[in-house]
């Protein structure tokens, strides 16, 4: 064939090689194209058999990617080992021709093609053509991995931005959520699905004694061991209020297989470990807030109870000087004091304290006074009035509640005070002479026990110039930032060296006494006391 | 890697309905695909039914991506039901519904 007449025959052949190129690279898959290309190559020459094989690299296996015939192990001698483009034609063998075609992707492309049909051998245009066409799935072959690696990308920046997207989506739902099975489940099947995990785990230990308190694991079937086991696994862990939380994942998912995880999976893990870590900080957080408001309203209602009770005014007393103070701490105690014109120019004069503090302490120091006023109607010896109040308080109150109580009934024209001391802080009385008297005779707080026995009973008179000092813990006891107490022994000399200034002053005194030795420490019990001078 | 995944389909005329339960992984997104390639021949609409499946991965995706390239060449549809509202999102992020689209039963795709 001359060659002006091969160039017109292969002008024809153009728009043929065009559509070939064109049914390629709308190939979705590798065995797509190849079987495609045969069909191509069968079209192009009349042979007896076509057989296209692939190797992905030149010294892996070749792999059978077309064929209608049974390919035998021999067949392989034909194709040349060369890393470059092979064709051999051959004469009087089982194949006319052979071809090693060196891919972009360092895989290679073996084709093997028997006699033409009519047995004219291969013709200089059947060989062009055959280098044409070598050339199309060479390109369309480029085009398939150019389209897979654009594919590869879009599907690599999607799912970046779907790990974005859901971890800021399970932040929201796991900041939301209250019950924490639910928590560890959202946070489990986030991490396990954002990070491509085969499964994933939650262990929740004792931080003490390192005892596995709970385990939770995603798929829900698996078992923790496998998980634990497993040699391809990442782990991030916090601890709060004394627990440990750990999280596993396990095996990375690949196409084929498993993979090591990367270092954003790692991140990833740290990330939904610390919204797990805040959401049941903000839970716990959440439920203190609510119990110290419940506490303060408790403590509100206690004050108010409280301060009812307190007298806002002493009786004036003919012949006496009298006044009293009581200043709550901020938990509300259960201290009470009070003086009762009780007629005839007798007056009963009260100190008490509840023990514990609080709304409980509040209801039992309203009880106490309310059966006080009650049972001082009767004109009761104080022995009395104490055994009566304590079968009430004993029984109207639980058995770690008492009350210490101190109670005087002051015969203002004779002096005459009747006194008894239910386990209270002893009182004080310091004669116009300054000898210093405790007044202690009595028995056990209110409350405490209901053996039937009788409470002593002390007489004492109060003459002129005499004082009366009655108290509560709260002032020997309270402290200073470094825990130092005021003491009995402060409040002893205090009480003498002060002891000739009226009582409201004398009162106002003590407590800035008291302010000065406590300083910057909080106030952590009531103050109260009486003090009764007479003229 | 977990086994934890069940497939149940039936074909119903020219559709294969696939109703899963658990996690659509690589195990998930295998087991999808091979039964999807038992009928492929015959069908040409799919129907995935996931109301038992609230967890999907990526690797599961490209099953599931895999499965719509190969409707798509023979001129068929893939259709979700029952979606989670998670994985709905996954799969729009995915681009998933270029190809595929949801339906609200499986019913609405068999009329």
């Amino acid at each position: 064939m001359k060659q002006n007449q091969l160039v017109e025959k292969l002008s024809l052949q153009a728009e043929s090689f065009q559509e070939g190129f064109e049914t390629l690279i709308k190939c979705g898959n590798f065995e797509e194209i190849t079987k495609n290309f045969w069909h191509i190559l069968r079209g192009s020459f009349l042979v007896t058999n076509i057989i296209l094989i692939h190797k992905s690299s030149l010294d892996s296996e070749w792999k059978l990617a077309k064929s209608e015939v049974e390919i035998k192990k021999s067949d392989l001698a034909f194709l040349s080992k060369k890393d470059q483009l092979t064709i051999k034609y051959y004469e009087k063998k089982k194949f006319e021709v052979s071809v090693v075609l060196p891919l972009s992707d360092s895989s290679y492309l073996g084709i093997l093609l028997g006699h033409k049909l009519d047995n004219s051998g291969f013709s200089v245009f059947d060989k062009i053509t055959l280098q044409i066409l070598l050339q199309v799935f060479s390109s369309a072959y480029d085009s398939f991995l150019n389209q897979r690696k654009e594919k590869k990308l879009v599907f690599d920046l999607n799912e970046k931005i779907l790990q974005l997207n859901n971890l800021i989506d399970t932040g929201i739902e796991l900041s939301r959520l209250e019950k924490q099975n639910v928590l560890f489940e959202l946070a489990l099947e986030r991490i396990a699905s954002i990070t491509n995990a085969s499964s994933a785990l939650i262990i929740i230990k004792d931080k003490e004694n390192k005892k596995v308190t709970d385990q939770i694991t995603f798929p829900g079937k698996i078992s923790t061991n496998k998980i634990l086991r497993s040699k391809l696994k990442i782990e991030s862990s916090f601890e709060f209020n004394k627990k440990l939380y750990q999280f596993v994942l396990s095996e990375k998912e690949a196409r084929k297989g498993t993979t090591s995880f990367s270092d954003l999976d790692e991140m990833l893990l740290q990330a939904i470990a610390r919204q797990v870590q805040a959401s049941i900080e903000n839970e716990f957080l959440l439920k203190q807030s609510i119990e110290k408001e419940r506490i303060q309203k408790e403590m509100s209602l206690a004050a108010s109870i409280q301060q009812k009770i307190i007298p806002e005014k002493l009786p004036q007393i003919v012949g006496y000087e009298l006044a009293g103070i009581n200043i709550p701490s901020r938990d509300v105690g259960g201290d009470y004091y009070d003086s009762i014109d009780l007629g005839e120019g007798k007056y009963a004069l009260i100190m008490a304290d509840v023990s514990g503090k609080g709304i409980s302490a509040a209801l039992l120091v309203s009880t106490l006074n309310a059966a006080l006023y009650s049972y001082l109607e009767f004109n009761l010896p104080t022995t009395d009035l104490a055994e009566k109040l304590n079968k009430l308080i004993y029984k109207s109150s639980p058995p770690d509640k008492y009350i210490t109580f101190f109670a005087a009934i002051l015969d203002s024209n004779s002096g005459e005070l009747d006194i008894v001391n239910a386990g209270h802080n002893p009182g004080l009385l310091l004669r116009k002479d300054a000898t210093l008297e405790n007044i202690e005779a009595g028995g056990t707080g209110l409350g405490m026990l209901d053996f039937g026995f009788p409470y002593t009973g002390q007489r004492l008179t109060l003459n002129q110039g005499d004082k009366l000092f009655l108290y509560t813990d709260g002032i020997p006891e309270a402290m200073n930032i470094t825990e130092e107490e005021y003491s009995d022994e402060r409040m002893i000399e205090f009480l003498r060296n002060n002891s000739d200034l009226v009582p409201e002053e004398f009162i106002s005194s003590i407590v800035n006494d008291i302010k000065k030795h406590v300083g910057e420490a909080e106030q952590s019990d009531d103050i109260t006391c009486l003090f009764l001078k007479r003229n | 890697m977990s086994t934890d995944f069940n497939i149940v389909s039936e074909i119903h005329n020219d559709t294969l309905v696939m109703k899963t339960d658990g996690y659509i992984n690589n195990t998930g997104g295998e087991q999808i695909v091979l039964e999807f390639s038992k009928h492929v021949s015959n069908i040409n609409k799919v129907v995935l039914d996931l109301a038992k499946s609230k967890v999907v991965n990526s690797i599961g995706i490209s099953y599931l991506l895999e499965m719509v390239e190969t409707l798509n060449q023979n001129d068929g549809k893939l259709y979700f039901t029952n979606l989670d509202p998670t994985i709905e999102k996954t799969f729009k992020i995915m681009g998933l519904f270029q190809f595929a689209e949801k339906v609200d039963s499986i019913d609405s795709v068999l009329k």
